[in-house]
């Protein structure tokens, strides 16, 4: 992952990511505004259709990436000494981890 | 006006001081007469200068928290106590006085000369006065060092990050129609560190005394490497 | 204390255009070349030069080296070494189109070419029409040339050290040069460096003036160390006095300001120079604007409250064109007036600029001297080049233009003549002790303990006393009384003392090597000076005030020994083409 992500190409998908979220996020709120779902089983039905789904799955994998480009770089700018360094951004991918497996389960129970 | 200087002479001083001197300004005085008055008061303060016209780039210290050219910098605009200190995040030589090698390594990192692949013509190679536009706000850049001592991402990585003024030479001669390197180039910039530690805080376009503007200049580079890399 | 010594093939000293010019061309060489600075290299002064650099590319109007030469030597009202002088203009062509291959961004003309522009002294046709042949970079040419020196030296790998004072020349018992003691100004240490060649490179002496376009770092110190190696220096009494410096506080404004089209009124807002310089004008040589500002003033023409100044008007060229030609006159101005020139005049009056003597040398760089066989004997491994040196092609009065010239051909060839002395030379040379001795007395003097005189004290009243009796006019009267002063200087220099005597980075002791440079050098200027009884170029007697080609037309040698002074010709015959004879000299 590092390899391929850093430099000039980690730049650009933390745009390509930001540029995404914001559009996902202000779609998400829009249609929260404009029709918002009457009950639980209405929103698990918006959020359980195909394209609904895969927009959001998507979602979720532009979001790892972007957090794990941006608390990198905080990393990279703040934390010296090496074994230190990679101690929290072992820790930061763990917890990143942690945190897309959980909402891939959710994801998988919306099918 | 009241001043405060930063003192430290490691032949003498444990640890550095503050001292306080009262100078009489009068109008049109730069900061630079300002520490040559100090220096007659007590001529065991240190600090580098030359041109006195903000041409030479020797005499850049820090007031009141920002980076100047002490030549070119009226000192009737600042707020009392007008503090002044070396440039941060630079190892103290004395007083004033920094090592700037680690900005000096920087700049010799960008391979900051002319590559050409094609032989030379016998007389000057053509060049179109709006091609040689491009280079203006590049080329007049005089290594004071102002702008990479003001900035953070220099601040956490002097050793790896380029440093804005580095990164504007890199420009100058990617932007210059009778350099043939920009492929090498863009890939030796390429990496974690070298550009990509620029966060565009823009500190540097604050403090360049020439009015110089290095986030642009990275801006160029980062569209150059998108539009090579589609 | 163990004295750190360190061999090299070749001593640069100084690192100004010059010294990087002449890097450059040893560094393929498979040499060990050190390049001793006191600044970093982009801090030396070259970089402050502003207008261009001469080269007769012909990119404007028709234009040859000839004419070029024809200028130069009118230009230095006879006096300069045709023979150096032919050689620099035709080699200022290749020159300059080397300086753009490596990357100088001059500026462009719409077909591409290098941009030339008017400056002072130049005409075609051998005195007829301007001619049209300073290279330029915006106004900041010495910028552009120096910072893309430097970086050929660093693609090159030239080895720096930066922030190292040059103490003195180290001799050995023939007086051949064999080095130098240099002390690095952070750790204060001194160190030995041997080297077969040495070439001095170390800029010229403007602070000996109180009001001078030149940098702090402009202490003829190269000079100094010459003169106390025992080398004479050449026509000192030459000191150009740009005519156009900031009024009251001498940094330069260019003479492109004029040759963009800009020109000097008095207080009546009479153009003035048509009646100093009729055909000419505000272009005429230095010397002759010079002198015309200082009588403007002096016979009540001057302008402002104190009548002390004249006024240069750029502002009918309009805005686009200062901001696009002058933008670095345009920012002094604005710094320091508190004018902006595109809409108002900026007050001006001579400033003390550039020395035109210097350390004898030949167009090869060589240092010569008056020895046993004649007056230019070849000093064994001392080289000197750009504006410590006395080539002379500037003889009287430097051209505008042709100061970045000198130091780009001379530097050069310096470097280029070197490598063949030392195929020729293949060992060091046996440094004498005595010498070395010297040298170090020199390093301690200031280590001297107690009370005396500061430095800054002795440093303002030497300026004040070259200002007031070296300045653009000269009597035999008013330099009697200056060098009767700066003696008295010279004998209190024994008692100047430091209060801070610690080691790391003391400025106030690099200062007080300096100061004694200065005296030295400002000695040898009055010396020179008070002894030459005619006016040619930048030298002008009222109680002399005719050139005397039968009894003057030679070259001054001052020695520090006794003061004395020595002559020897110029060279008139050039190396392909007639001699210029001498000519009244009008513009």
């Amino acid at each position: 992952m590092n390899r391929q992500l850093s430099g000039f190409r980690a730049w650009m998908w933390q745009r390509v990511s930001a540029v995404y979220l914001a559009l996902y996020i202000a779609y998400v709120l829009l249609r929260l505004v404009v029709s918002p779902p009457g009950d639980h089983d209405a929103l698990v039905a918006w959020m359980g259709g195909l394209p609904m789904w895969l927009a959001t799955a998507a979602f979720l994998v532009m979001l790892l990436l972007h957090a794990w480009v941006g608390v990198r770089d905080v990393v990279l700018d703040y934390l010296k000494p090496a074994p230190l360094r990679l101690l929290v951004l072992l820790a930061v991918q763990a917890f990143l981890l942690a945190c897309g497996l959980w909402a891939l389960a959710v994801l998988v129970k919306l099918l | 006006m009241h001043f405060e200087v930063y003192r430290y002479n490691p032949d003498t001083d444990a640890e550095p001081t503050m001292q306080a001197f009262d100078v009489e300004v009068e109008r049109g005085m730069m900061l630079r007469d300002v520490l040559l008055q100090i220096k007659e008061k007590d001529e065991s303060f240190a600090f580098r200068h030359s041109c006195g016209e903000g041409v030479c780039g020797s005499d850049g210290v820090n007031v009141n928290g920002s980076n100047h050219l002490a030549c070119i910098t009226p000192v009737a605009e600042f707020r009392e106590p007008v503090v002044i200190r070396p440039f941060p995040g630079r190892p103290v030589i004395r007083d004033l006085v920094v090592d700037m090698s680690d900005f000096y390594a920087q700049y010799q990192a960008v391979d900051p000369w002319l590559k050409r692949k094609d032989p030379v013509p016998e007389q000057e190679s053509l060049q179109t006065p709006e091609q040689r536009a491009r280079l203006d706000g590049l080329w007049e850049c005089i290594m004071c060092g102002c702008c990479s001592t003001s900035c953070p991402s220099f601040w956490w990585n002097p050793d790896k990050f380029l440093g804005p003024q580095a990164l504007l030479t890199a420009w100058r001669f990617l932007a210059d129609s009778r350099d043939q390197g920009g492929e090498e180039r863009l890939d030796a910039l390429d990496g974690p560190y070298k550009l990509f530690r620029c966060h565009t805080i823009m500190n540097c376009v604050e403090a360049c005394p020439k009015h110089l503007n290095p986030t642009e200049a990275i801006g160029h580079i980062r569209n150059l490497m998108l539009k090579k890399s589609v | 204390m163990t004295l750190i010594r360190k061999n090299f093939d070749v001593l640069i000293i100084g690192a100004g255009g010059a010294g990087l010019n002449a890097a450059v061309q040893l560094a393929g060489a498979d040499l060990r070349v050190a390049v001793v600075s006191k600044v970093f290299p982009t801090r030396s002064h070259t970089v402050a030069a502003q207008g261009g650099v001469n080269a007769a590319l012909g990119n404007v109007d028709e234009d040859k080296w000839h004419w070029h030469m024809f200028d130069t030597v009118k230009g230095s009202d006879y006096l300069g070494d045709q023979d150096a002088i032919e050689f620099m203009c035709r080699e200022a062509i290749p020159t300059v189109y080397e300086l753009e291959h490596n990357g100088v961004p001059f500026s462009r003309l719409d077909n591409g070419r290098i941009y030339q522009r008017p400056f002072g002294g130049q005409s075609r046709h051998f005195g007829k029409e301007q001619a049209t042949r300073t290279c330029a970079a915006a106004d900041r040419t010495g910028h552009a040339i120096l910072h893309t020196l430097y970086q050929q030296n660093l693609k090159a790998r030239s080895h720096f050290f930066t922030e190292y004072f040059a103490i003195d020349l180290l001799q050995d018992q023939e007086g051949g040069v064999t080095g130098a003691l240099v002390m690095d100004i952070s750790s204060g240490e001194p160190m030995v460096l041997n080297a077969r060649a040495t070439l001095l490179a170390t800029g010229g002496c403007g602070q000996v003036f109180r009001t001078t376009s030149n940098a702090h770092i402009n202490t003829g110190d190269g000079m100094a160390m010459a003169l106390r190696a025992g080398v004479p220096l050449q026509d000192m009494e030459f000191f150009q006095f740009h005519p156009t410096g900031v009024a009251g506080r001498g940094m330069l404004i260019t003479e492109a300001s004029r040759g963009e089209g800009g020109y000097l009124i008095n207080k009546e807002g009479e153009r003035f120079m048509e009646r100093y310089a009729p055909s000419a004008k505000d272009l005429a040589s230095r010397d002759v604007v010079a002198r015309a500002i200082v009588t403007e003033v002096r016979e009540g023409r001057g302008c402002g409250p104190n009548g002390d100044h004249v006024l240069l008007k750029v502002d009918h060229l309009g805005e686009e064109t200062v901001a696009r030609r002058l933008p670095g006159i345009r920012e002094t101005s604005k710094i320091f007036v508190g004018i902006d020139p595109a809409f108002e005049p900026i007050p001006v009056y001579p400033t003390a600029h550039y020395v035109m003597g210097g350390i004898p040398s030949d167009r090869f760089g060589r240092v010569v001297a008056p020895a046993r066989h004649g007056p230019e004997e070849v000093v064994p491994g001392l080289y000197a080049a750009g504006e410590c040196a006395c080539v002379s092609v500037h003889g009287a009065n430097r051209l505008g233009g042709n100061s970045l010239l000198d130091i780009l051909v001379f530097g050069r060839l310096s470097g280029l003549d070197i490598l063949d002395y030392l195929e020729e030379h293949p060992r060091h040379g046996q440094t004498d002790s005595a010498s070395e001795e010297k040298a170090m007395a020199r390093f301690q003097r200031f280590d001297r303990e107690g009370d005396g005189i500061p430095v800054a004290e002795l440093r303002a009243e030497l300026q004040k006393v070259m200002e007031d009796h070296a300045g653009v006019f000269r009597t035999e009267e008013i330099m009697q009384e200056g060098l009767d002063r700066m003696r008295s200087i010279r004998d209190r220099l024994d008692e100047v003392r430091l209060k801070d005597r610690s080691r790391t980075f003391n400025t106030a002791r690099v200062e007080a090597f300096e100061l004694e440079n200065l005296v030295d050098v400002g000695l040898s200027i009055v010396t020179s000076a008070l002894h030459r009884q005619e006016s040619r170029g930048a030298h002008s007697r009222p109680d002399f005030p005719e050139r005397d080609d039968r009894n003057w037309m030679r070259h001054s040698l001052y020695f520090l020994e006794d003061d004395r002074l020595d002559y020897k010709p110029v060279r008139t015959r050039p190396l392909s083409v007639d001699s210029f004879p001498p000519k009244e000299r009008v513009y």
